[in-house]
């Protein structure tokens, strides 16, 4: 055997796992998945051939589907862009020559390490009605709380409250970026007489650019699939009551999770799943 | 940059430390939680400052029929078998990428990126329905198995930490005598170490929490990892039952602990790889 069909082969060998695993796990499920989407199999009938029955449904007659796109897209852009608006503003105090600024940074960030679960335990707590902290907190300044998740017009102001709980997360990336901006941008600044917010403004910001991007980005993906929250907060700890009061926080990936299962209707949890993908 | 007035020090340490108590704040009352008696729990009088200190909760968790013991042998067992797994193949398939040249490299490499972007949703369904015909279903193969077909990620920032090494590494220790995996094993992974442990603690950290899959595959509740059985413990039949809130964030906390210790540990492996990755991500 030559030496380059010996390497070849060495390259496929290794390669293997992964294709396997693309090949059943990815492109086999996704071909499975649309197949299934035209059917309406309840996982233990023979499914029945049902064309774009499914699609038609969903686009013209399932008003819950929508509810969820929506909602999901509302608390994914602004959980989103209010946690950047956020943790730009908390990163501009960072940036200043304070002590202890790496303490502060580990405190914002243990937040970010709480597991989704853990999490949304605590606070479906501490956003309860009456005895829940946030709102015993506001009536020490004579606000009568709402009752966040159990009110339609609160449930999804109060996930994006939640959300900000974890800006760590971003706080740490845009801080890695604010270091390797070179200092002597900040020194031609002050002598040009920059104010330190004028220098944040103009110097720091557009540099900044391209993380601050990718943060976006990486927020909207994670934010785009919540579901543990919706699961664990708006309901009784079960997928029953799931979605909140008047499904005003129903979002995607719960609502494929209800069709698909709880109702076991998999051609249809198939077709929500298709659609999102275009 | 090094000068500062009063009133701007004293604004931005103001503004720094009400943050940090604003944060620390759902923290502190997690624990006090914990740390409450039963009778505070039924009746929900929990306190912001702890008043009680029942650290009996946390021995009570493991000896009680609620069985944390069980849960958090079965999140070590899972987190153990992903991170392995994801470690070991991850790096062997981005060594491929990196080093070994072959027909249908580039198709293949491209196929990896575009898994990227499928969402996970897509495949959910069919993977269920393929792992329940294997007979899976209520055991942690289903969430165990995928990381040993390796993760594309990672496999994409691998491949990148290891084109960086000078092949002319390789190509001495081949004269040596080694074949390709001795190249991967004893010039590659050497020097790629730190990314790989960043790699675990991804994996780690993907895992530990994982509610999802645990939810959809596991029924009983010998078979739970913890996430899922700290959930359990919190669901309730009626509106009326009230679940034993004290002890249900002994768990929470017992979930989070892990993630910190691995943060202040782990911190200087992941920046290293948050980094390059953010860089490679805006190129």
């Amino acid at each position: 055997m030559t030496r380059k069909k010996k390497e070849a082969l060495w390259f496929y060998l290794l390669v293997l796992p992964w294709l396997f695993g693309f090949v059943t796990l990815t492109l086999g499920a996704m071909i499975y998945s649309f197949a299934l989407s035209l059917t309406n199999w309840d996982l233990f009938t023979t499914p029945g051939f049902v064309g774009f029955d499914n699609y038609v449904r969903l686009f013209t007659k399932d008003k819950i589907f929508w509810k969820a796109v929506y909602n999901t897209l509302f608390y994914a852009s602004i959980s989103v862009v209010a946690g950047m608006l956020f943790s730009l503003c908390i990163g501009y105090f960072l940036n200043r020559p304070v002590r202890g600024s790496s303490l502060y940074r580990t405190l914002y960030y243990i937040p970010a390490t709480v597991p989704a679960v853990a999490s949304a335990l605590l606070f479906k707590w501490l956003l309860a009605p009456d005895v829940g902290l946030i709102n015993r907190f506001l009536a020490l300044f004579g606000i009568d709380g709402p009752a966040w998740l159990l009110d339609p017009a609160w449930v999804k102001p109060a996930l994006i409250l939640m959300s900000l709980w974890t800006v760590g997360a971003s706080i740490t990336l845009l801080m890695a970026g604010m270091k390797s901006i070179p200092t002597e941008f900040y020194e031609a600044a002050e002598l040009d007489g920059a104010s330190p917010p004028a220098q944040y403004y103009r110097i720091t910001l557009p540099l900044l650019t391209p993380v601050i991007f990718f943060n976006l980005i990486i927020g909207m993906i994670g934010a785009l699939q919540i579901f543990t929250q919706i699961y664990i907060m708006t309901g009784n700890g079960g997928a029953s009551s799931m979605g909140g009061p008047n499904n005003a926080s129903m979002m995607i990936v719960p609502y494929l999770f209800n069709n698909g299962f709880r109702f076991y209707k998999m051609g249809y949890a198939s077709a929500i799943a298709w659609i999102l993908f275009y | 940059m090094n000068r500062m007035g009063m009133i701007d020090r004293g604004v931005t340490y103001l503004f720094l430390t009400v943050l940090g108590l604003l944060l620390a704040a759902p923290f502190v009352y997690m624990i006090s939680m914990a740390l409450s008696s039963d009778a505070t729990s039924a009746q929900l009088t929990f306190t912001f400052i702890p008043r009680e200190f029942e650290f009996g909760n946390f021995v009570r968790v493991f000896t009680s029929r609620l069985n944390f013991g069980r849960f958090l042998w079965n999140s070590l067992i899972l987190v153990f078998f992903a991170v392995i797994g994801q470690v070991f193949v991850s790096s062997l398939v981005a060594y491929a990428f990196a080093r070994l040249r072959a027909p249908g490299k580039e198709v293949i490499f491209i196929l990896l990126l575009s898994t990227l972007m499928i969402p996970a949703e897509v495949t959910l369904i069919p993977q269920f329905v393929l792992f329940s015909k294997l007979g899976w279903v209520n055991t942690l193969l289903p969430i165990i198995v995928p990381n040993f077909f390796g993760g594309a990620y990672n496999i994409f920032l691998l491949r990148q930490f290891i084109t960086r090494i000078p092949v002319e590494l390789d190509e001495a220790a081949q004269i040596d005598g080694l074949n390709y995996f001795g190249i991967y094993a004893r010039i590659i992974v050497p020097l790629i170490f730190p990314a790989l442990v960043a790699v675990a603690i991804f994996t780690f950290v993907w895992n530990w929490g994982a509610f999802f899959g645990p939810l959809i595959y596991i029924n009983d509740v010998e078979k739970m990892p913890l996430a899922l059985g700290v959930q359990i413990l919190s669901a309730t039949n009626s509106a009326g039952q009230i679940p034993p809130w004290n002890l249900v964030m002994v768990g929470a906390l017992i979930l989070t602990v892990p993630m910190i210790l691995v943060y202040f540990f782990g911190q200087r492996f992941m920046d290293q790889f948050s980094l390059t990755g953010g860089s490679v991500g805006v190129k």
